[in-house]
């Protein structure tokens, strides 16, 4: 396993819990979860159906909050932030790549790239949005809409969109989830490479531990607490 | 089978929480009552008309004059053993006390009438008033505050009022069909001393008899009738009520084809996004085993039931609205409609059935073609030819049911073609206005290229959206103004000196008298002289022989003209070419309106023939005037030198004006003057007035229900497109937008589809009222500021508003949650 480039802690979870109220019952999906990823580190969240992984990473990412406990970023307590800050949070600092690729399908591969670079209010999006596109391979289908292009091809333009704005944080949820083995394998070469060459934090939800495997750490949820996991092989 | 059922109402029930159901249920229910209400209405007031018009005329067959029947025609019905009555029917002002009334007189022979009878309260043992005898309308006893048994003066005469006509036949046509009617024997007339040589009267000559007689006396008389003669016939003619009921029948029936084809759009657009809302269902039910047939049948079931609840709510809502109708135009209306046939109480159910199950049963079909294996991947259900075929044919069937539903399937189809198109422009110029609008501002916006990206990739909404509310808002606002302001607007630009009464039948010898009270009561008037002609040679050969067919169709050749005689050129009128002539001339000279002339292909040189009560007479046209028509002042086509007519047997007319504190003046003029005819203009103005308000209620009501139909398409596409809107907004959010940018750039993208749809609707509806206007009215036309004010602003603030109700606002957590189930 490659150890963290750096010792420093990006991102924390403090005793965090998190419960649901329906009408007379208490669910409780995790309690007094601690958790730290060093900056540059690649983590795997693995655990079965249900157990809360993509809960615990709309917490991570601040899209929700904790019942209980804290999640600090960069020393930061997210549940401090207001929502604007939030969002310019998440338009500078994190990015998000899915399941089912998510591509806006009324615009051009180049433009959902480039509305990214936009939000963050980039100067050069479009020339931007260009190399990027370039680096994941599809410089030759700027111009496509999600509709022309392949799945692989889709979560590549995803891909790109998500580094272009040069995250500090990157979440990816069951990445290939949608993809067949051999694309699947290819888009997580490119995952891993850029994420080496861009120095990029990246928390990767999966059930592949071929795939959780490859990250230098992984965790396991499993009745609402994180443990441990050893591979053997990287 | 137990089971199949109650997965049926489960399903109906559990559906009943989703939108598109509910707005397909509620535009099913609307369409269902305006059926209704459309099937009840037009079925009793045609039938109603027919009855009326047989009974209307009282006769089989009339002749009618301006002049009193030739004798020879009389003796010529009677010979062939018709049954004859004469009537004359005049204007006339009846008084009791102080009080006073314009009403049509109508003065029978005996028997009368020949055909329908008079139904009077109390009942009378007699068809007709007897001598000293009168029965009135209830509108006169109303407005005089008069009971059965007083006493009434009609000219020199004073009558007895025994009875209250509820309905009666024969009440001519024009105007004075219109006017409160009072009938008297006409044994009685020559004492009243109201009708005098050149009265203004309508003789008729009514009879009735075998339908062979009548039929050949009417085809001897219609080839050599006399230039004052007409015939009535049952079959050709119909009274001018039922004129005026069937257009306002038919503005009633063209506002529902609005309303039904809205609904049309709101059930076929439901029923789709219903349908593909069901795929993911179908699949399922298909995977726990039901065939495809069952899923038909299923689905069926849902409608048929929805149809039958929805049917008897929509026929209680359709018989409601009809009574409301009916209470509202029941001055209009024939005294008693018949009752509707049974059956048209299931018209609205069958135009519901044609609307929800036709429409329905293409996206029904295709349901069928789901396969289970669209729960394990996305798929997309193919277009199927068969489906497509049958869509095709279902909407030809719909759209021949809604023709043949409306009556007039021409007009429909026209107006119908007329809408698409119009909305379908409409609805491009908007969409165009729109990006010319949002494109510079898009450039000011963080979230600017989204928004001229979703106007280019939601154009079709955008066009659909703005054509609907383009066009409903124009019409809103016609009917609006036309209820409200049409008429002001023509008064306000009628000049404060403009009469307001005139004063017909004047005879010779009392033209003095009347100029006497008229000066010693300060009222300025001009009497001009009236003798009756018709127009026969052009330069000595037969107007026949030199006019086209349309050139003899125009107003002044097909009817006797009200001709007068002048030394001086009337203040109110301009010549415009040629001189007027010297004050003594003795040679016949005429002056001639500048329209007649142009039409006519008439110029100053040319002799025209008149013949006037036998008499033929030739003058050379001098000069051509230009006549102001709505002036009020008398006018007429042809004004002759004084010499070549003041020997003629004339009347005389004259108009004034009496301000609100003279008004008394009118009922003094009447009492000193018993046989003239006073008609006031305020008061036929405040009736039009009343008509147009009343037409206007009832439209306004059929417009309701077309706005509500309108508002309820309007709320389905506009949630439909913000529910797609939902999963953009929740991406944009993911990617570091804030909710309000997302919000932002909803709304910001209704206000200017609404702005611009308002801009556009104020637009229309004026270039339409100036048409209106100049081409209708004749009136200048007159911009409406409120108009472009309220217009735009309720339009933005509708977009607007319904975004705000129906967008959903994300927060972050549904945002992901909604990411990772799409």
């Amino acid at each position: 396993m490659t150890l963290p480039t750096t010792e420093k802690i990006l991102l924390e979870a403090q005793n965090v819990a998190k419960w649901f109220t329906t009408q007379d019952q208490r669910l409780e999906l995790f309690h007094d979860l601690n958790l730290k990823v060093l900056e540059g580190e690649t983590l795997a969240i693995v655990g079965r159906s249900g157990a809360g992984k993509s809960t615990l990473l709309s917490l991570l990412a601040g899209l929700d909050q904790p019942s209980a406990g804290n999640i600090l970023l960069a020393g930061r307590s997210l549940a401090e932030m207001d929502d604007a800050t939030r969002a310019e949070l998440r338009a500078k600092q994190i990015s998000f790549i899915f399941q089912s690729f998510h591509l806006l399908p009324e615009l051009t591969a180049l433009d959902n790239v480039r509305l990214a670079l936009e939000i963050q209010d980039c100067k050069d999006a479009i020339a931007q949005a260009d190399r990027w596109l370039g680096k994941v391979g599809l410089g030759q289908r700027t111009d496509h809409f999600p509709a022309q292009l392949s799945g692989g091809e889709q979560q590549r333009v995803a891909i790109a969109r998500a580094f272009a704005t040069r995250p500090s944080l990157l979440f990816a949820d069951e990445p290939t989830g949608n993809l067949d083995e051999e694309t699947g394998h290819q888009i997580i070469e490119q995952l891993f490479d850029l994420n080496k060459q861009e120095n990029t934090t990246l928390i990767l939800i999966t059930h592949d531990s071929e795939l959780a495997a490859r990250c230098q750490r992984c965790v396991s949820l499993h009745a609402g607490q994180l443990h441990e996991k050893v591979y053997e092989s990287a | 089978m137990k089971g199949f059922k109650l997965i049926v109402l489960r399903q109906l029930g559990s559906q009943l929480r989703t939108a598109e159901w509910r707005a397909l249920l509620f535009a099913t229910w609307i369409a269902i009552a305006l059926a209704t209400l459309l099937a009840l209405l037009g079925d009793r007031l045609e039938r109603g008309l027919l009855r009326e018009s047989a009974a209307m005329l009282g006769a089989d067959l009339i002749l009618s004059s301006q002049r009193p029947i030739n004798t020879e025609r009389i003796e010529q019905a009677k010979t062939s053993d018709l049954q004859v009555s004469e009537v004359v029917q005049f204007p006339s002002m009846i008084n009791i006390d102080e009080e006073m009334m314009l009403v049509s007189v109508r003065a029978a022979t005996s028997p009368y009438p020949l055909r329908g009878e008079i139904r009077t309260r109390p009942e009378q043992p007699h068809s007709q008033p007897q001598a000293g005898e009168v029965w009135v309308e209830s509108r006169i006893l109303s407005q005089l505050e008069l009971s059965i048994g007083d006493q009434i003066t009609l000219g020199y005469s004073e009558f007895k009022v025994t009875a209250e006509m509820l309905s009666s036949p024969d009440r001519g046509s024009g105007l004075r069909s219109f006017s409160p009617q009072l009938v008297m024997h006409q044994d009685d007339l020559e004492a009243t001393g109201i009708l005098a040589p050149g009265s203004r009267a309508e003789f008729r000559l009514l009879m009735a008899g075998d339908s062979d007689r009548v039929e050949a006396l009417e085809l001897a008389w219609r080839d050599n009738l006399g230039d004052e003669e007409r015939l009535f016939s049952l079959q050709a003619d119909q009274p001018m009520t039922g004129a005026a009921l069937g257009s306002a029948l038919s503005y009633l029936k063209l506002t529902a084809l609005i309303a039904l084809l809205l609904s049309a759009l709101t059930i076929f657009l439901s029923l789709r996004r219903f349908s593909n809302g069901q795929h993911k269902r179908c699949a399922l039910l298909l995977s726990l085993g039901l065939n495809s047939k069952d899923l038909v049948k299923l689905y069926l079931y849902q409608l048929i039931i929805a149809w039958l609840v929805l049917s008897v709510l929509g026929t209680l809502t359709g018989v409601l609205l009809e009574q409301l109708i009916l209470s509202w135009l029941k001055d209009l209306l024939p005294e008693a409609l018949p009752s509707p046939i049974l059956w048209r109480y299931f018209s609205g159910p069958a135009m519901g059935f044609a609307l929800l199950i036709l429409l329905g049963l293409p996206p029904i079909l295709q349901l069928s073609k789901i396969s289970v294996a669209s729960l394990f991947r996305d798929e997309i259900v193919g277009g199927d030819k068969r489906a497509l075929m049958i869509q095709l044919f279902c909407f030809g069937l719909l759209a021949a049911t809604l023709l043949a539903f409306l009556g007039a399937p021409l007009a429909a189809l026209t107006l119908l073609i007329l809408i698409l198109v119009g909305g379908a422009v409409f609805g491009w110029i908007a969409q165009k206005l729109l990006r010319l609008l949002a494109y510079p501002l898009a450039k000011k916006l963080l979230l600017g290229r989204l928004l001229t990206m979703r106007l280019e990739q939601q154009k079709r909404w955008h066009r659909l959206q703005a054509g609907v509310v383009i066009l409903l808002m124009t019409l809103l606002s016609l009917v609006w103004i036309s209820r409200t302001d049409l008429l002001a607007d023509w008064q306000t630009q009628i000049p404060d000196d403009t009469p307001n009464y005139f004063v017909i039948n004047i005879q010779p010898w009392q033209t003095e008298p009347l100029q006497d009270f008229l000066t010693e009561n300060s009222i300025v008037s001009q009497l001009y002289p009236m003798v009756r002609g018709r127009v026969t040679t052009l330069n000595g050969s037969s107007i026949h022989a030199q006019m086209s067919p349309q050139q003899l169709e125009h107003n002044t050749l097909n009817r006797e003209l009200n001709l007068s005689w002048s030394d001086t050129p009337p203040s109110h009128n301009n010549v415009i070419a040629g001189r007027w002539w010297v004050h003594d001339t003795t040679e016949a000279e005429i002056s001639v309106e500048r329209e007649m002339a142009e039409i006519l292909g008439l110029v100053p040189g040319d002799i025209l023939g008149f013949n006037l009560g036998g008499i033929e007479v030739e003058a050379r046209i001098s000069n051509l005037r230009e006549v102001e028509w709505t002036s009020f002042q008398p006018n007429f086509y042809v004004i002759f030198n004084a010499a070549a007519l003041e020997q003629m047997p004339a009347t005389f007319i004259t108009s004034f004006r009496l301000s609100e504190s003279e008004q008394a003046l009118a009922s003094q003029l009447v009492r000193e003057f018993p046989s003239l005819t006073l008609i006031d203009i305020g008061q036929l103005l405040q009736q039009i007035a009343g008509w147009l308000e009343r037409l206007g209620d009832s439209s306004a009501l059929i417009l309701g229900l077309t706005m509500l139909c309108g508002a309820l398409l309007m709320l389905l596409t506009l949630h439909q497109a913000l529910e797609q809107r939902r999963y953009e907004s929740a991406l944009l959010q993911t990617l570091g937008a804030t909710a309000q940018q997302t919000q932002r750039l909803d709304l910001l993208e209704l206000l200017l589809l609404g702005f611009v749809c308002g801009l556009l609707a104020v637009i229309t509806a004026e270039l339409t009222l100036a048409l209106l206007y100049l081409n209708l009215l004749n009136l200048q036309a007159s911009l409406h500021p409120t108009m472009w004010i309220l217009l735009p602003l309720a339009s933005t603030l509708f977009f607007v508003i319904s975004g705000f109700l129906l967008r959903r606002r994300l927060t972050l957590s549904q945002c992901y949650r909604l990411l990772r189930s799409a």
